[in-house]
């Protein structure tokens, strides 16, 4: 099955055989009867209006139930440029695609501080207000009653540059612009803004480690997510000439996620062809019209549960998320892991009395710690007594509420973890956050997001400045995982793969962020014995490349021979700080490890 | 002056049920934090099989109840078909895509079976023309009455979560649901408890609107869950004293709006209050936030 799938999915993914079918559509059109053309061109503009949910919800993971409402204002928007104002369509449809473009990206302020259910309730009241508003604005939209006279390719309306479209002519245009779109976001999915998205959506804790900074990335995909919905709109009000707001209503925004969710969110391939399937379902099989509502019900309720990869899932081999081109350039290429060496003396962090409270619990108690730049520091203590949440302050991730925060002298406090991870203070988790169906490679590049600097515009269109970011960072990526010792498995998605090498990953991801100083949160927990000893030697290395290291560990042995100092904390306060072997022998150590009746027996 | 008030009263009972809507979300939310997006459905469906027994013949409480017990029935199988699974397998956007699902093939058969056309809904509860003059205002008895019995119907639900065993068990569960199964709660059972009840007060819901509206078609619960969403968000999810308030200040804002500014904004503002709502403090008015350790 599966080598049917890679078979299936190398056929359908050449691009000589892509470019063929183009051709064959293209020359093809103008050999059609009508009603064949229509249903064609529908079906394209639901293959757009579905990349924008792929953007959103396939990627962000942001859901929408009021996707009808950016479509609509595409709609809208160039039926009355073009028709009120006499704008071209080469004016009108890219300036409606921007309005419900900057709508979403307006949406995306309110949308970006809630989350799944609260979110979902957002969405629908947006797609009803739209509503609302396109009954109500009669003067623009025609109320109730519709806009009609939209110009369009049907009713021979359709003027462009002197020339008259004709429905051939529309749907030859259609069929490129479609093409150039998910090529478009293809190509998107494979840069360093696509996989961020996918981070976001499902750590957003991983993505600020690594410099991703949230709220711009959900912006990014609102915006593009309206971008593309608009795009559809506007392509579909000049294909039908007339709107009514019944178009835009919830069974719109409906019918595009099933769309979606029965091609697969993740698959692109798989959602066009589900938009193909559901444009000419309803026409081959009339029956089917009757019995539509029920059936986008049922596929609804069931798919996501027991069909949750889709077509997409089913007939093609999953996506992947670097640009095959250029990993065949960079697989040639070896740099050496010495990048990750560190030039400057100083990179150490002090800690001043700093408090953190979670309402009534004080996790933290006044603790003051100094760092020491290329030093492997380790913090131990029992459960509970504030390791975790000292190292989220440290990194940005809590605020603290009281005390400082300094690196090289200078205060860091309370700045957010973005911020800290593009000063190079990188944190992995205790249980690693890694995006389940990202490969080994993909989730480790995901480190390199915030040294890379190419647009989502120079993404998209694969531009020279997108292309040599990439190379470059894929370059180090594979020499960090030369470094780990995972080579073996760095191309196999990380959900596949045994708890150790997640750790890894996770670890290499880190790496990829170009840390002065590196936070492990139990780097060791659930390791065997051979790739504690592996993960011992690669902490040694990255101290002699003047990497500054704060590890905390429960595993004494492991800590033994490889750190030059221990902190031990206790009941949120520091009770303890030199040698391992001092560390043994101290009182306060012993008794909060094993009570003081144990001490009193001993 | 006059005008002013009895948009008031109006709100104040179209709110009641707004409220009572709420309530029935917030059950499921303390249970499994999860609500049911096809609960417009639900609501419609027992306005729907009420109205369509009626017709058939049946008394007016006959076929209440047997709508209530469908919606009943309904509340089960939600949970079971809907929830249960997708909170396995398929985390948030699951559960929120299969209700949703589930919620439109109701609708949908409804639609296919019965029609798309709006029944007529009998008159239960008094008359249209009944009205009582209090304070020089006459009053629609109808309105009166679906406030009462929103109002008791909130009160004994109250009472029953904060002073019976049951109640209990399900602050429980909404507490600690693996501390509840420890414990050796009967979680299972529990939870449909939830979606049961939650199902019924949409139901009664349903009725209570179809009464003042008249008639109930196929699509008629789709805003009335909003506006329910809408309550709950106002108060804060999961608290039943801010649902109340949050669902007749709702009813009132949107029927002044209605009045003195358009009828065609009352429900667009509704919409409006929770998208702000949920930007600027999606606890609600009530609720407090939570604070979270990661």
């Amino acid at each position: 099955m599966n080598t049917l799938r890679e078979k299936l999915t190398t056929l359908l993914t050449n691009k000589y055989l892509q470019i063929f079918f183009l051709l064959t559509l293209l020359v093809g059109a103008g050999y059609m009867k009508a009603g064949t053309l229509q249903i064609l061109s529908f079906a394209l503009i639901s293959i757009l209006f579905t990349q924008s949910i792929y953007i959103l919800t396939g990627m962000t993971g942001q859901i929408s139930l009021g996707h009808a409402a950016f479509f609509g204002v595409g709609a809208y928007g160039t039926a009355i440029l073009s028709k009120t104002l006499g704008l071209s369509l080469l004016f009108s449809i890219p300036i409606a695609g921007i309005a419900a473009s900057l709508v979403a990206f307006i949406l995306s302020y309110p949308a970006g501080r809630v989350k799944e259910v609260y979110l979902a309730m957002m969405t629908l009241g947006f797609g009803q207000i739209f509503l609302e508003v396109a009954r109500e604005l009669t003067a623009l939209t025609g109320g109730v009653m519709g806009l009609s006279g939209v110009p369009s390719a049907g009713l021979g309306t359709l003027i462009v540059l002197g020339m008259k479209l004709s429905t051939v002519d529309y749907f030859q245009f259609l069929l490129l612009i479609t093409a150039c779109s998910v090529i478009f976001v293809r190509n998107f999915s494979q840069s360093r803004l696509g996989r961020s998205l996918f981070l976001v959506h499902y750590s957003e804790l991983a993505a600020g480690s690594v410099g991703i900074v949230r709220r711009q990335t959900k912006q990014l995909a609102y915006a593009l997510s309206g971008l593309f919905a608009g795009f559809a709109g506007a392509f579909y009000a000049h294909l039908v000439g007339y709107l009514g707001p019944d178009s835009f209503t919830i069974s719109r925004s409906i019918e595009v996620l099933v769309i979606a969710i029965v091609g697969g969110l993740w698959s692109i391939g798989g959602q066009i062809l589900s938009a193909i399937f559901f444009t000419f379902l309803p026409e081959q099989l009339q029956v089917f019209t009757q019995y539509q509502f029920i059936a986008y019900g049922l596929i609804l309720t069931f798919t996501l549960i027991l069909f949750r990869r889709g077509i997409g899932g089913l007939l093609f081999s999953a996506s992947r998320f670097i640009r095959t081109s250029i990993r065949k350039v960079s697989d040639k290429n070896k740099i050496s892991s010495d990048f990750l060496s560190i030039k400057a003396n100083h990179t150490n962090i002090l800690v001043k009395d700093i408090t953190m409270k979670f309402g009534g619990l004080v996790a933290v108690n006044h603790v003051s710690l100094d760092i020491p730049a290329r030093q492997i520091t380790a913090l131990v203590g029992p459960n509970g007594s504030g390791k975790s949440t000292l190292v989220n302050v440290i990194a940005g991730v809590f605020p603290p509420t009281a005390g400082r925060v300094l690196l090289n002298d200078s205060d860091v406090t309370s700045r957010s973890d973005a911020q800290m991870a593009k000063l190079g203070v990188i944190r992995t988790f205790q249980d690693p956050r890694l995006v389940p169906h990202f490969t080994v490679r993909e989730n480790i590049l995901l480190g390199a997001h915030a040294q890379m600097s190419y647009s989502w515009l120079e993404a998209g269109l694969g531009l020279p400045r997108a292309y040599k970011q990439e190379l470059l960072a894929l370059e180090q990526c594979d020499s960090i995982i030369e470094l780990l010792d995972i080579a073996e498995v760095a191309d196999q998605p990380v959900e596949s793969l045994p708890y150790g090498y997640r750790r890894m990953t996770e670890l290499g991801r880190a790496l990829m962020a170009r840390p002065r100083v590196i936070l492990l949160d139990e780097p060791a927990a659930g390791l065997s014995d051979l790739e504690m000893q592996s993960l011992g030697v690669i902490l040694k290395k990255l101290k002699s490349l003047g990497i500054t290291i704060l590890l905390i560990e429960h595993h004494m042995d492991f800590l033994a021979d490889l750190v030059d100092e221990v902190v031990v904390l206790d009941s949120g306060s520091i009770i303890f700080r030199g040698t391992m072997l001092a560390m043994r022998e101290d009182a306060a150590v012993i008794e909060a490890y094993l009570g003081t009746e144990g001490v009193e027996h001993a | 002056m006059d005008f002013f008030v009895s948009l008031v009263i109006a709100g104040a009972c179209v709110g009641s049920v707004y409220a009572l809507v709420a309530v029935g979300l917030n059950m499921t939310f303390w249970t499994t934090k999860t609500l049911n997006f096809g609960q417009g459905a639900v609501m419609m469906l027992s306005a729907m099989s009420t109205a369509l027994l009626v017709q058939y013949g049946l008394s007016d409480v006959v076929s209440i109840v047997f709508g209530l017990l469908l919606v009943a029935l309904t509340g089960v199988l939600v949970e079971r078909i809907a929830i249960r699974p997708a909170l396995k397998t398929a985390g948030s956007m699951g559960w929120v895509i299969a209700t949703l699902g589930f919620g439109i093939v109701i609708q949908g058969v409804t639609a296919r079976y019965f029609g798309s056309q709006a029944v007529a809904f009998p008159e239960v509860l008094f008359q249209v023309q009944d009205v009582v003059t209090i304070w020089g205002q006459s009053i629609s008895l109808q309105y009166l009455a679906v406030l009462c019995i929103s109002l008791v119907l909130i009160i004994v639900l109250e009472c029953l979560t904060r002073f019976t065993v049951l109640g209990t068990a399900i602050q429980a569960c909404a507490q600690d649901m693996e501390l509840a199964v420890v414990q050796g709660l009967p979680v299972n059972l529990i939870i449909s408890g939830s979606f049961v009840l939650s199902s019924l007060l949409a139901g009664v819901a349903g009725i209570l609107v179809a009464q003042i509206s008249g008639t109930v078609d196929p699509a008629f619960g789709f805003e009335l869950v909003m506006f329910g969403f809408v309550a709950a968000v106002l108060g804060g999810m999961g608290n039943s004293g801010g649902a109340l308030l949050g669902g007749i200040i709702l009813g009132i804002t949107s029927k002044l709006v209605g009045g003195y500014i358009s009828t065609a904004a009352e429900h667009g503002i509704a919409f409006g209050l929770l998208i702000l709502m949920l930007a600027i403090r999606p606890q609600g008015f009530f609720g407090r936030a939570e604070v979270n350790k990661a």
